[in-house]
């Protein structure tokens, strides 16, 4: 074991010392922080402008919306129900891209539902909260109360709107976590798939320069398969931590430069508030209506995912691993090498189909299959403890994995067979006999 | 002593090694010979545990091989390999380590041997950047720096320069005189001329021959001598008459000859001297023996038609 350490650290110093170890200890997370600030943005996109109707039934608003901010929204008032269906197929009303519903309960519940043709922007969601909330401040203090509006508002419940799209109206929507999960996940993969490669490529150039006659002269071959893997595991952990931190400060960076600026009141033009007074209103901050924002910055435990995310790492790449070596081992050339990934990138890929299978259908029996699956569990379990599991579904999640290392040590096993005679065999054709003969011996 | 009995090695039901019975005395320098493909390389890689014997077992002073033994051997491949983004330093460093040196002594040994072979200057250059030559080098300082009891070297002298290659013998002669065993393989046969005690031929898997490098070629010789002399060139033709055949003659100067002349009948160094004395006046008189390159051409021509 003790020359298995001293091969990990040097396949360590030889990963380190790679140019492009070195860039993509700072690229990676450059990307990873521009695709969030991307995703930040992205959080205000959408329409700026809308005819809303508003379904008054009980004239609660009495036709007024009082504290108008600036042109973008136009209001329109119906007193009457409308059906849904209605609103959302009728003729009639085609000509409005929102409805608003205030039934006779929304004074008590203060729930408002939003259903819209295209989707507002941050702005205008923003608009159009601040001119409800307000206008619902009024009717209440004019229907139920004595105070003035300063006192209300310290008392008052916040009101919340419920913004939905007409044509899936029942979602939820709200499955961010779990993309986040996901996107964990595609980075565990994509630090096998990158180190992983390094394994076969490392085995590939000892066989191909010789040097690996000269270790098992020294070493046995099982103790140069695991020295390779976990220097190649070292060396994935230290890019990850070296992710972790850069990425983290990246985030940093953007919330205390550039969050501020993007989304500080002033930015907000159709709303000249500041935070305090949105506060007043009982809307807390804003980054909560960006979702994406408040995603990352908020609602992602990442104390509690980091150490399940090394947790899967670690079980998914020892699975992998075991494939990478028995792949370098079977190879009789370099180009070889690159024909025998094949089958592993197909695995890679039904890794990342069965995250995105989870995002989808999370309650569904191929989800199920995945979560059990040792080559797909990890990404499965990433996504589950990402959006929230109970004490049954993590001992689940435990069982997985304590199976994908179990199933990954037995094929370490096999790997170590083929590694064995295959380390030593150079320019040979591949064939599926000799593939069995050295798995036999 | 190395004992390697009945050792047959078969790859997919072709033979490599078949029945090799072979004794290896300590502090020798054993010759292992053989033509390309002979089982050379996968008798060594035996030796080293690298692969198992399909039967057959080897023993170490009476003992079965096992990896205690192979600890204490140093190996250098035909086919040479560096880890050539490595330092020289480094590199010499973790081969001492994985052979079970502490860090302290990696370093000590391998400074040791950069300064005996003068490379310490190149130590802290990466590997790739060193001349051929230098890196064969460093590959023999690898094989050689944790003081190993038996050191197995395949082809050490391929790619070295003459020079470089007499440093190399003179290194493998001063390991014999330290006690140690050395097992040489070559197609260098002057070399093996040069430093073995004993030699091996292996060819098509089997050991043609075993013995030591001078019974090998007094079993070999052929009864040619070398003979320089003054005089009448027809009075020395006349005094080898029935008992040897005249092989060749070369003129060095007036009635001065140097001539190659081959017994009939198994005549000896003294038979030739009384034959011819009386005749002209002998210069130079030798028995000539053949040499490792001679023998190695007749056995594996020998064998390879039986």
């Amino acid at each position: 074991m003790n020359k298995s350490v001293l091969i990990a650290f040097r396949e360590l110093k030889e990963r380190i010392g790679n140019r492009s170890f070195k860039l993509m200890l700072f690229i990676g997370p450059l990307l990873i922080v521009s695709m969030i600030y991307l995703l930040l943005e992205s959080g205000n996109q959408g329409v700026t402008s809308m005819k809303v109707l508003i379904s008054d039934p009980t004239n609660l608003f009495e036709n007024k919306i009082a504290a108008r901010t600036r042109e973008g929204v136009t209001y329109y008032f119906y007193e009457d129900y409308i059906e849904f269906d209605a609103f959302k197929n009728s003729p009639k009303f085609q000509e409005f891209d929102a409805l608003i519903e205030l039934n006779e309960k929304v004074l008590i519940n203060k729930k408002v539902f939003l259903f819209h043709r295209e989707e507002p922007n941050l702005q205008l969601k923003m608009k159009l909260k601040f001119e409800i909330e307000r206008r619902m401040e009024e009717v209440l203090i004019e229907q139920f109360t004595s105070l003035e509006v300063d006192e209300f508002r310290k008392i008052k419940q916040p009101l919340n709107i419920d913004f939905r799209n007409v044509d899936d109206p029942y979602s939820q929507a709200d499955n961010g976590v779990a993309w986040i999960g996901y996107f964990l996940g595609y980075i565990m993969i994509f630090f096998i798939a990158i180190f992983g490669t390094n394994i076969t490529k490392s085995i590939n150039r000892e066989k191909m320069n010789r040097i690996s006659e000269v270790i098992l002269a020294s070493v046995k071959s099982r103790e140069l398969m695991l020295g390779k893997i976990f220097g190649n595991l070292l060396a994935s952990f230290l890019q990850l931590f070296a992710w972790i931190v850069f990425v983290g400060l990246g985030l940093w960076v953007l919330q205390s430069l550039i969050i501020p600026e993007l989304f500080t009141p002033e930015h907000l033009t159709g709303v000249q508030i500041s935070d305090q007074q949105l506060k007043d209103l009982g809307m807390q901050t804003m980054t909560q209506e960006n979702m994406p924002m408040d995603l990352v910055f908020h609602r992602v435990n990442y104390w509690w995912l980091i150490p399940n995310f090394i947790l899967f790492f670690l079980g998914t790449y020892w699975i992998f691993a075991s494939f990478f070596t028995i792949m370098g081992a079977m190879s009789g050339d370099e180009s070889d090498g690159q024909q025998f990934l094949v089958p592993i990138w197909i695995l890679l890929s039904l890794t990342i189909f069965a995250g995105y299978n989870t995002l989808s259908y999370p309650d569904s029996g191929l989800t199920t299959f995945f979560s059990f699956f040792p080559w797909t569990s990890g990404m499965v379990s990433m996504i589950k403890v990402t959006v929230g599991v109970t004490l049954t579904q993590y001992l689940g999640i435990l069982f997985a994995w304590i199976i994908q290392v179990s199933v990954g040590s037995l094929f370490i096993v096999l790997a170590a067979r083929i590694f064995q005679h295959g380390i030593l065999s150079y320019s040979h054709r591949f064939s599926l006999s000799l593939f069995f003969s050295w798995l036999r011996k | 002593m190395i004992e390697i009995a009945s050792v047959s090695k078969f790859y997919n039901q072709k033979r490599a090694l078949d029945g090799v019975d072979l004794t290896i005395q300590s502090g020798r320098i054993f010759g292992l010979i053989g033509p390309n493909g002979a089982g050379k390389t996968t008798l060594i890689r035996i030796l080293n545990q690298i692969i198992e014997p399909s039967a057959g077992h080897v023993r170490i002073g009476g003992v079965p091989l096992n990896n205690g033994h192979v600890k204490t051997f140093g190996y250098l491949p035909e086919e040479r390999g560096l880890y050539r983004e490595m330092k020289v330093l480094d590199h010499l460093v973790f081969l001492a380590r994985i052979r079970g040196l502490s860090k302290s002594d990696a370093l000590k040994a391998s400074n040791f041997w950069l300064d005996k072979f003068e490379i310490n200057p190149w130590s802290a250059k990466r590997i790739d950047s060193l001349s051929k030559g230098m890196a064969q080098k460093v590959q023999f300082i690898g094989t050689v720096l944790h003081d190993p009891n038996v050191i197995i070297l395949d082809e050490p002298l391929s790619g070295f320069d003459p020079l470089n290659i007499q440093l190399i013998l003179q290194e493998i002669k001063a390991m014999k005189k330290a006690g140690k065993t050395v097992i040489f393989s070559t197609h260098n046969m002057n070399s093996v001329d040069e430093i073995c005690d004993e030699v091996g031929l292996v060819n098509q898997g089997k050991l043609v021959a075993h013995d030591h490098v001078s019974a090998l070629r007094e079993k070999h010789k052929t009864g040619a001598f070398k003979v320089r002399y003054k005089g009448n060139q027809i009075a020395f033709a006349n005094a080898l008459w029935t008992g040897f055949e005249l092989i060749q003659t070369e003129e060095l100067g007036e009635h001065w000859f140097q001539s190659v002349i081959k017994s009939r009948h198994g005549e000896v160094f003294s038979d030739v001297y009384q034959t011819l004395s009386t005749a002209v006046e002998l210069q130079l008189l030798e028995e000539q023996l053949p040499g490792m390159q001679d023998i190695f051409l007749e056995l594996v021509t020998n064998h390879s038609h039986e």
